[in-house]
C-alpha cells in the first residue's frame, strides 16, 4: 500500500529586487527547510518538494521531488516579476503531477503552495489569480515580503496571506523556518481536517504578522 | 548561564536558557545537569486549561505507578517517562527524565534523534537506518510485549493515555524495549477529559468520524480506554507486520483524500485482512497475512479490526494482548536459513508443513513440542498452553507452575533448557527440585530426560506444578 503524498510547491520570486542578501537568505532557507523536514520521519515519508521561480520568466526548477532525493536548486535574482506565468506554471504543475482521487486510487493530500513575493507583479496576472481561488484543492499561503509587496493583490488569490514590514534576513529566514512548522503540522493533522476547514496553521513568527 | 525555576514542592531547579525543542502544546528546556527536562505550557492556560494544575497533581501522586512506594514501581519507571515535578515558576510546566540514551539512534544521519516508533514501521523509513539500528524481529515481538503491558498498568488504575501513537511510544529495536511518554495529557475518567485529538492513524474510528462535531455535543466521542485499545492494537500489528490494519486501497470518496482518509479510518474503516470482506484488501496480496502471527493473535486482531472496530465494548483489553502474545512466544521457532530477514517465525501446529512464512524455508528436522497440562481440579489434567522447543530453549517458572504469569515481578532464572546432543532431544534440569519422568524416575539438577514422543514429564511434584506431555511435530520427515 503506498502512502499518499504531500506536495509542497515553493514559489519564489527571484526578480532583481531580491538580489543580494535576500536572495541569499531564501538560499539558506530552503537549505533549512530540508534540514528541518529531514529529521521528522513524517515528513521523510510523505512530503515530495518542488520549486517554481519567476523573474522575467517562470520556470519550475525542481519538479515534484520526494524529500530525501531533493537537490537545492541553483537560484539567482535578476529581472521583472512575472507573477502571471509563475501562476500559470503552477496551475500545469498542479494538473500533471498531483495524483487525482479516484474510484481506483487513493490520490495526494491536498498540496500546500508557498509563495513569496517582494514586488508588484508586472505581468497580467488577475485572471489565473481568480482561477485559482476557485480551485478547491490548494491551500495556497503568500507571503508578501518587505513593503514592496502588495497585500491586496495576494489576496486576490488566496484567503491566507502573510506579511513582513522589511524584507529582512531575519523575516525571510523565520518565514522558512513557519513554513516547516506549518508542511510538519498540515502532515500531521491532515487526516483529522474536517472537509472544508481551513488548514491549521501554527503562529507566525513575531516579525511577521497574519494579514486579516 | 541558567535560569531558576521552582517546583510545587519548592525544589529549584536551575536549568539552561537555550530551548532544544517546541511542540505544538509545550517548550522544551535541559536542566543544567542535562538529567531532566523542563517542559513549559505554552499560552495562557488560566485561559485554556484552568484544570491542567490538578490534573498534573493527580497524575504525580495517586495515578502514579512508577513511585517507588508502588509495587514494582522501579519496573514501571523503565516503561513510562513519567513527570518528576510540576512548575509552578515562572510559569506552569512539568519536568520529566531525560529519555534513557537506547532511545536515541547511535549511528546514521539520524544520530541523536529520538527513536520514534515511525522509523521502524514504515518500510521506507526503516531502509534509510543503519542495519544495526533495524533490531530483529523477535526484539518487535518483545516491544508489543512491553507495551500491551505498559499500557494493561495504566488502565489498572483507571488511566486512559489518550494518544498512544508511533510518536508517543519510543521503541528501542535493538534491545526490545519500549517507552511511553507525554504522560502529561493522560485522561483520568470522570475528572478531566482528553484535551488532543491524538494522531491520524491511531484515532479510534468513532472518534474520528464525530471529530467534527462541537465539544459539547453529546454524541462527540472522547479518548478514553476504549480508544487506547484501538490504538493498541493498531500499534502492534504495524510492529508485527509492517503496515497499517485499515489503510487498504477502498477508496470511500473522490472528492478528496482528506475526506476519504476521514471515512476509511473512521465510520466506514474496514479491517485490510477481514475474512468476509476483501474489498479492503491490497490488490497485489500480503506476503505475510496476519495468521503468520499465529492463531492466539490472530484472534485477538480479528476482535480488535472486525468485531470490535466499531464496537469499542468488544475490543481485546491491553491484558489480553499481553497473555496472547506470551502464549504465542512460546511458539517461536529459529529460522532454519541463516539470511533470513526474520531469523525467528510462529510455529503454527495446524500447517502441514513447518515453514518460515518470511523466507519460506522449511524445517526438515523433527521438532519437539511440549503441551503443559495442570491439575485444575484433583486428577482433572487440562491443557495449559504449548511450548516449541529448539537446541537453547529454556524452561522458566511460569512453564512448570500454572499460577506463575511471566509478569513485571516473576523470576527469571532459567529451570531447565533443552538441548539436542547425539540425536537426542534431551531436557537438562537446572533449577527443578522435583523433576519426574514418565517411569516416575527422579531427575536431579543437572541431570538430564529425553524427550520422546510419547512421554510425560512431571515438572514439578509440588502445588501448581505442571504435566509436559511430549509430541514430535514434523515425525518422519
Amino acid at each position: 500500500m503506498s502512502i499518499r503524498r504531500l506536495p509542497v510547491y515553493l514559489l519564489l520570486d527571484c526578480s532583481s529586487s531580491m538580489a543580494g542578501q535576500a536572495i541569499e537568505q531564501v538560499r539558506q532557507g530552503i537549505r533549512a527547510l530540508l534540514d528541518d523536514l529531514s529529521t521528522e520521519p513524517m515528513a521523510i515519508e510523505t512530503v515530495y518538494l518542488s520549486v517554481i521561480t519567476f523573474h522575467s520568466t517562470a520556470q519550475q526548477v525542481i519538479p515534484l521531488t520526494e524529500l530525501m532525493q531533493f537537490t537545492e536548486p541553483l537560484i539567482q535574482a535578476s529581472g521583472a516579476t512575472s507573477l502571471g506565468a509563475a501562476l500559470r506554471l503552477l496551475k500545469d504543475c498542479l494538473e500533471r503531477e498531483v495524483k487525482k482521487n479516484t474510484l481506483e486510487q487513493k490520490g495526494d493530500w491536498k498540496p500546500l503552495v508557498f509563495l513569496m513575493t517582494d514586488g508588484m507583479p508586472t505581468d497580467a496576472w488577475e485572471a489565473t489569480a481568480d482561477e485559482i481561488k476557485q480551485l478547491k484543492m490548494l491551500n495556497l499561503i503568500a507571503f508578501a515580503a518587505g513593503p514592496g509587496a502588495e497585500v491586496k493583490n495576494l489576496k486576490r488569490l488566496t484567503d491566507i496571506v502573510l506579511k513582513s514590514d522589511d524584507l529582512s534576513p531575519g523575516a525571510l529566514k523565520a518565514f522558512f523556518k513557519w513554513m516547516s512548522q506549518s508542511i510538519v503540522r498540515t502532515g500531521k493533522s491532515v487526516q483529522v481536517m474536517a472537509q472544508e476547514a481551513s488548514i491549521d496553521l501554527p503562529p507566525p513568527p513575531p516579525q511577521i504578522h497574519i494579514v486579516p | 548561564m541558567t535560569e531558576t525555576a521552582q517546583l510545587e514542592d519548592g525544589r529549584v531547579i536551575e536549568y539552561l536558557p537555550e530551548m532544544i525543542g517546541e511542540g505544538t502544546m509545550k517548550e522544551v528546556y535541559f536542566t543544567k545537569d542535562q538529567e531532566s527536562v523542563l517542559c513549559f505550557y505554552k499560552g495562557d492556560l488560566n485561559q485554556t486549561d484552568p484544570q491542567r494544575l490538578r490534573r498534573l497533581q493527580q497524575i504525580l501522586t495517586g495515578f502514579n505507578p512508577t513511585l517507588s512506594a508502588k509495587k514494582q514501581g522501579d519496573y514501571w519507571s523503565k516503561l513510562f517517562c513519567w513527570p518528576t515535578g510540576i512548575i509552578v515558576k515562572p510559569r506552569l510546566g512539568v519536568m520529566t527524565p531525560v529519555y534513557p540514551s537506547n532511545y536515541f539512534f547511535a549511528s546514521g544521519r539520524w544520530q541523536g534523534r529520538e527513536k520514534k516508533g515511525r522509523w521502524f514501521v514504515s518500510p521506507k523509513l526503516r531502509n534509510l537506518l543503519p542495519v544495526a539500528e533495524q533490531g530483529s524481529w523477535i526484539n518487535y515481538f518483545k516491544i508489543c510485549i512491553v507495551l500491551a503491558r505498559a499500557v494493561r498498568r495504566l488502565h489498572a488504575e483507571g488511566l486512559a493515555h489518550s494518544d498512544l501513537s508511533d510518536n508517543n511510544v519510543l521503541i528501542d529495536p535493538v534491545t526490545g524495549q519500549a517507552l511511553v511518554i507525554d504522560i502529561d495529557s493522560l485522561v483520568v475518567p470522570n475528572l478531566f477529559s482528553p484535551d488532543v485529538d491524538g494522531t491520524p492513524g491511531y484515532i479510534a474510528p468513532e472518534v474520528l468520524a464525530t471529530a467534527g462535531l462541537r465539544a459539547n455535543d453529546p454524541h462527540k466521542k472522547l479518548a478514553d480506554i476504549r480508544t487506547d485499545q484501538h490504538a493498541l492494537a493498531v500499534l502492534i500489528y504495524e510492529y508485527l507486520l509492517n503496515r497499517h490494519p485499515l489503510r487498504g486501497p477502498k477508496v470511500h470518496s473522490i472528492h478528496s483524500a482528506e475526506e476519504d482518509e476521514q471515512l476509511s479510518l473512521g465510520e466506514k474503516a474496514l479491517f485490510i485482512e477481514h475474512p468476509q470482506d476483501s474489498s479492503n484488501r491490497p490488490a497485489t496480496g500480503l506476503s505475510i497475512p496476519v495468521t503468520a502471527l499465529g492463531p492466539t493473535v490472530t484472534e485477538l486482531c480479528y476482535k480488535a479490526f472486525v468485531k470490535g472496530l466499531h464496537s469499542p465494548y468488544l475490543r481485546p483489553a491491553a491484558y489480553e494482548w499481553e497473555r496472547g502474545l506470551i502464549k504465542t512466544w512460546n511458539m517461536l521457532y529459529p529460522c532454519p536459513n541463516p539470511n533470513c530477514t526474520h531469523h525467528w517465525f510462529v510455529v503454527i501446529l495446524t500447517e502441514p508443513i513447518i515453514k518460515c512464512p518470511f523466507c519460506q524455508t522449511p524445517v526438515n528436522t523433527p521438532i519437539p513440542l511440549l503441551m503443559l497440562r495442570s491439575e485444575k481440579r484433583p486428577g482433572q489434567w487440562l491443557r495449559d498452553g504449548e511450548l516449541v522447543i529448539y537446541h537453547g530453549q529454556s524452561l522458566f517458572k511460569w512453564h512448570v507452575f500454572d499460577n506463575i504469569f511471566p509478569g513485571p515481578e516473576v523470576d527469571r532464572e532459567p529451570q531447565a533448557y533443552c538441548s539436542f546432543h547425539q540425536n537426542r532431544w534431551l531436557l537438562i534440569n537446572q533449577a527443578l527440585t522435583s523433576l519426574t519422568s514418565a517411569n516416575g524416575n527422579r531427575v536431579d539438577i543437572s541431570k538430564a530426560v529425553e524427550l520422546k514422543a510419547g512421554s510425560q514429564l512431571r515438572l514439578s511434584q509440588e502445588s501448581h506444578g505442571c504435566i509436559a506431555e511430549v509430541s514430535m511435530l514434523n515425525y518422519g520427515r
